[in-house]
């Protein structure tokens, strides 16, 4: 019984085994770190490369259902590593009744490449991710959205802006949603399911900057 | 095509493209299970938790305040339809997605209280989470690289039981045991109850059990022992 097509060269195939070894290694030193460390952020860390053994024995199948796999699988250890953190910062704060700024705290520089430059970057970014559409391009249009809003945080400007970003993603986000569901139900219109998803996609993951910069209205706030 | 699945006939499927849903009589008894819940703990006022103030004959209440029980409430109906999501999809991976998702909207339900304790407990069940989602997503890829599909359905058909197969669903059930914590790692995780608020934190429990259950069916379909 061989599932493996003849196209695929056996040198790949025999890559298969060992590339699974080295996954169980890799995770294997992960859980003897996190076995004798103590300190909880250091095995925070550690648990994260449990994590990249698993996409290393996931990508190792290499089919394109393998790499369905992958996203999510990158997404899922994000998420939790996110939610961690996060417990674990609210914990220290009630240890010590000290409230932590995520964001660094503004600098008072007064130089013009710091206002120019964000503003050339962000734009030449935004543009390229607009060639490129759909995922990609969005995440380097929304790298873009993310460069200008850090570099405005750290000067310490107020903005307003970045509310109806926020609510215009969502409305992409939904667009995506739509396209996948006609993809779905109605396969005969895959084009028009197409043309939304690309479109949403590329608009959702553009604006997801604009998210982090409501985020940052709480920091300006602070000030 | 009469196709019948560990004894019990298929209803009906959902096709959604290559998103399979398949309705049992047993799943969809669980899919209604967890729905209904969902629907109590949704309409549910919280709890408001009593502690005996220690030297004294005085009581303490602990209430949730508002922002902190709608924030749980809808982290708790995002957990149920999860729930209700695993016990009907036809796809091992949509079933690793949603016991993840389980697993990260378990912390984030008790990730807003303001005990120390508590908070320390769901850091450790989140570590357990974390390093149990490896287990949970290499399993499915085992399986997939041994039978070459994910599909349930097309599992069933299957004649052949290979050792690798064997090895795959093993470490799906250490994946799904310490994503909901279950049995061996129920030590992370039983702390995490003494914080107030307990109509949303019974989806915690009902959650881990309802999946268990389905992750067991799972595994016979797959390695057909019978």
């Amino acid at each position: 019984m061989i599932l493996v097509p003849d196209v695929v060269s056996p040198v790949v195939v025999a890559i298969y085994s060992p590339a699974v070894f080295v996954g169980i290694i890799v995770a294997l030193i992960g859980l003897f770190g996190i076995s004798i460390e103590k300190n909880d952020l250091q095995v925070l860390i550690l648990t994260d490369i449990v994590g990249v053994a698993m996409l290393i024995i996931v990508a190792a199948v290499g089919t394109d259902l393998a790499e369905s796999l992958v996203l999510p699988g990158l997404v899922v250890e994000l998420a939790e590593i996110l939610a961690i953190c996060e417990i674990l910062m609210s914990r220290e704060m009630r240890k010590t009744g000290k409230s932590v700024a995520l964001i660094p705290t503004p600098l008072n520089f007064d130089m013009e490449v710091l206002q120019t430059a964000p503003v050339f970057i962000a734009v030449i970014l935004v543009i390229y991710g607009a060639f490129l559409s759909g995922f990609t391009g969005g995440a380097i249009a929304g790298g873009g959205i993310l460069f200008y809003v850090m570099s405005l945080t750290v000067r310490g400007v107020p903005s307003d802006l970045w509310e109806g970003i926020a609510g215009a993603s969502g409305i992409a986000w939904c667009l995506w949603i739509t396209g996948f569901l006609v993809l779905f139900v109605f396969p005969s219109y895959w084009l028009l399911g197409l043309m939304l998803a690309a479109f949403g996609v590329f608009i959702k993951v553009a604006f997801k900057a604009g998210l982090i910069g409501v985020m940052n209205r709480e920091e300006f706030r602070k000030e | 095509m009469v196709v019948s699945i560990l004894g019990s006939q298929i209803i009906g499927i959902i096709p959604l493209g290559d998103i399979v849903f398949y309705m049992t009589s047993f799943n969809l008894f669980m899919f209604a299970a967890a729905l209904a819940f969902t629907f109590i703990i949704a309409i549910s006022k919280t709890e408001t938790q009593v502690e005996a103030e220690f030297g004294s004959l005085g009581d303490r209440e602990i209430k949730v305040a508002k922002k902190e029980f709608k924030f749980r409430r809808f982290l708790a109906i995002i957990c149920g339809l999860a729930t209700a999501g695993a016990m009907v999809t036809g796809d091992i991976f949509d079933f690793t997605l949603f016991v993840c998702l389980i697993g990260i909207v378990n912390i984030g339900i008790v990730g807003a209280v303001k005990q120390i304790d508590v908070l320390d407990s769901a850091f450790q069940y989140g570590l357990i989470a974390m390093i149990a989602s490896t287990p949970l997503f290499v399993g499915a890829s085992l399986i997939l690289a041994a039978t070459g599909t994910i599909s349930i359905l097309a599992i069933n058909s299957l004649t052949y039981t290979t050792p690798m197969m064997l090895f795959g669903s093993i470490l799906l059930f250490l994946g799904v045991a310490g994503e909901t914590g279950v049995a061996p790692f129920f030590a992370t995780k039983a702390e995490m109850f003494r914080t107030p608020g307990s109509p949303f934190l019974l989806i915690i429990h009902l959650s881990s059990l309802l999946v268990i259950v389905r992750v067991i069916e799972i595994l016979l379909i797959i390695n057909k022992p019978f």
